[in-house]
């Protein structure tokens, strides 16, 4: 996607210590998870991976902070729509893997 | 034809609105919103001119390029009459850009021709059920197997619904909750069976009372693919990228509204004495005036800085447009209401000289919750502000000075590179501490517009700490109050970057500036400017001024007619 050209490189910074793209597949699943928990004020264990997360009251414009949260999360620029053509956990986790793992250079796989 | 050629244009068209002898003036504006009807004399005059032709963009045969130049037109139309500004244009503005946004070059000719030959598009996405929260839309388009669509439900207070050639409908292309579940229909009224397609009452309101709000209920009429306007699901985003046009652009046309309501009530301080002296003289009264010219500076300095960003930082206008929304239309509204007050009893007469008043003010109210309400707004912005305290707020790049060029050759409007979110870029508060810096130098106004920008640069910091601070769950439709404090603050910040670096290059004197900082600083609780209510006298002095000289309040100063 394309985004604001920067004249002198507006490049977020690290903005969390957490920042890590070498976590798998299980742990990003995890994490989203904890996070769609902390949107909704509900027990991770009450978060279906398989439901749509607008079924769970998550709204379009909602949506965009949850995309801000994995683009700071992953340190990655983040199509803004991500989460609204991914629905859900599990398809959102899958995408994001694909997404890390195109970015990783050959030699660090 | 540059702007200003055809604002003279139009302007003379309309002729002197408090001229009783004028078949365009206030008195005729006054007697068709008294009979409920649309001013048919005027929308003749818009159709000589082509109104519609300011909302389709040139490589489409219209006259739009800057928006900001086409909010200088159609302020000539709020000024007079806003009934006729909504319910003859804009109504089919806010239609046309989802199809300029997201619609084939099919799809955007068919509009730019229907529009172009005097025709209304109506913009139907309002179903009374679910108000602004329009992601709940119930009207449906449901996919048939030999290809095509069905087209069923209700559309609701929509306005020009029941005479527009055209309608841009929101409709729901999916029964799953979600962002990807509606898409707009372009449907063409005369192309559909008649049998499937049925007008509703009229709804009749307390301002714009000629506008026709009306109702239409589809039942399963059947409509083609090239119907849907962009990729069936895109339409929410559709709606959240071509809207920042609209809500950045109307309520920064209704400043006329404001401009107008400011001259009536300068004629009647004049003209008035009592208790032994003219009403202008009195201390209150000027008080009163000036605040209502630095709002209207105010609104219109961001509205147009804004229009600019469009163009000039597309990928960040998301939350630029709701700031404007809900900043410029609750200042308009509420400097209009401070000068009712200075009319007294004669803002609440229907007739006569200032009779005018009492609708400019009943039509204003829509700017409030008209296409989006003010709150809705703010529930928009929110959800960015955590990453705008991330990253925005935070030592951002300033916006090159053209934004702040008002009335510039700008490039054309990038539709396709709105975007749905900022991304955390803020352009705009860059500008802040960019222009804060160039202010050097020691006198009054250059040190107390020092200390004015410290305070925004200081509310930012509050900001970003209590953004960064934020819980996500505090960030859906049930935030706190406090929390939707935020985004409202926020707008007060961009105001003032907006104010500051529009005289920055404008080299105007600096009272003005000074006094609107010092108004917005102490709007969000700030001290604001040592002194800064001496800058008060000479601002009286020079509205006053531009009253005698018959020109506009705003930032363009226009000469008027009469």
């Amino acid at each position: 996607m394309t985004r604001e050209p920067t004249k002198t490189g507006n490049h977020p910074r690290k903005e969390t210590d957490m920042a890590s793209n070498a976590e798998g597949p299980a742990d990003l699943r995890a994490w989203l998870t904890g996070c769609v928990a902390q949107y909704l004020r509900r027990p991770e264990t009450e978060i279906d991976p398989t439901v749509r997360l607008a079924d769970y009251g998550l709204d379009s414009v909602y949506a965009l902070a949850l995309c801000g949260d994995i683009e700071t999360h992953l340190d990655m620029r983040l199509s803004e729509t991500l989460v609204w053509d991914y629905p859900t956990v599990d398809e959102l986790a899958a995408h994001l893997e694909e997404l890390v793992a195109a970015q990783q250079p050959a030699g660090a796989r | 034809m540059t702007a200003p050629a055809r604002l003279d244009d139009l302007e003379r068209l309309l002729g002197d609105p408090a001229d009783d002898g004028n078949p365009i003036g206030n008195t005729a504006v006054l007697a068709a919103d008294e009979r409920d009807e649309m001013f048919a004399a005027g929308e003749r005059v818009l159709d000589e001119y082509c109104l519609n032709a300011e909302f389709v963009p040139r490589r489409y045969g219209g006259r739009l390029a800057g928006a900001d130049d086409l909010i200088q037109v159609l302020r000539t139309v709020f000024r007079r009459d806003p009934a006729l500004g909504l319910g003859y244009g804009v109504s089919s503005f806010i239609s046309s850009v989802n199809v300029w946004a997201s619609g084939s070059p099919e799809q955007a000719r068919w509009v730019a021709g229907t529009l172009l030959s005097n025709q209304k598009i109506a913009s139907a996405y309002h179903e009374l059920a679910h108000g602004n929260d329009f992601s709940r839309a119930e009207f449906a388009a449901r996919p048939q197997a030999q290809g095509g669509w069905r087209l069923t439900g209700r559309k609701e207070v929509v306005t020009n619904v029941k005479r527009a050639r055209g309608l841009v409908l929101l409709a729901r292309t999916d029964e799953r909750a979600g962002s990807r579940s509606h898409s707009q229909i372009l449907v063409d009224k005369q192309a559909v069976p008649a049998r499937a397609i049925r007008d509703l009452t009229r709804y009749p309101s307390v301002g714009m009372r000629g506008v026709q709000l009306g109702g239409i209920e589809f039942t399963d009429c059947p409509v083609g693919d090239e119907a849907v306007v962009g990729r069936p699901g895109q339409g929410i985003e559709t709606a959240l990228r071509s809207f920042q046009l609209t809500r950045t652009a109307i309520p920064t046309m209704l400043a006329g509204v404001l401009d107008s309501g400011l001259r009536l009530t300068l004629d009647f301080a004049a003209g008035r004495r009592l208790y032994g002296r003219s009403v202008a003289d009195q201390p209150e009264v000027r008080r009163l005036l000036v605040d209502a010219y630095l709002d209207l500076l105010i609104c219109d300095s961001l509205g147009l800085v804004v229009s600019r960003a469009l163009h000039l930082l597309p990928g960040q206008t998301s939350m630029y447009a709701s700031a404007v929304k809900y900043l410029v239309a609750k200042r308009l509204m509420d400097a209009m209401h401070q000068l009712s007050l200075v009319l007294g009893a004669h803002f609440y007469l229907r007739e006569g000289r200032y009779g005018i008043f009492q609708k400019l003010l009943r039509d204003l109210a829509p700017a409030g919750f008209g296409h989006a309400a003010r709150v809705a707004c703010l529930g928009t912005m929110l959800p960015q502000v955590p990453l705008m305290a991330r990253r925005g707020w935070v030592n951002p790049d300033p916006a090159g000075p053209d934004l702040f060029r008002i009335g510039e050759e700008l490039p054309e409007l990038p539709f396709d590179r709105l975007r749905v979110s900022a991304g955390g870029l803020d352009g705009l508060v860059g500008s802040l501490t960019a222009a804060a810096d160039q202010i050097v130098g020691d006198s009054p106004e250059q040190r107390r517009l020092r200390l004015l920008a410290g305070q925004f640069r200081a509310e930012l910091g509050d900001l970003a700490e209590a953004g960064a601070a934020l819980h996500p769950g505090d960030l859906g439709v049930d935030a706190r109050v406090e929390v939707l404090g935020l985004p409202a603050r926020y707008a007060t910040v961009l105001a003032a970057s907006a104010c500051l670096n529009v005289w920055l290059v404008r080299g105007d004197g600096p009272a003005w500036v000074v006094a609107a900082l010092d108004r917005l600083a102490r709007s969000i609780g700030r001290p604001g400017a040592d002194r800064g209510d001496r800058y008060r006298e000479p601002l009286y002095q020079e509205l006053a001024a531009r009253h005698a000289d018959r020109r506009s309040f705003d930032l363009s100063r226009r000469v008027l007619p009469g």
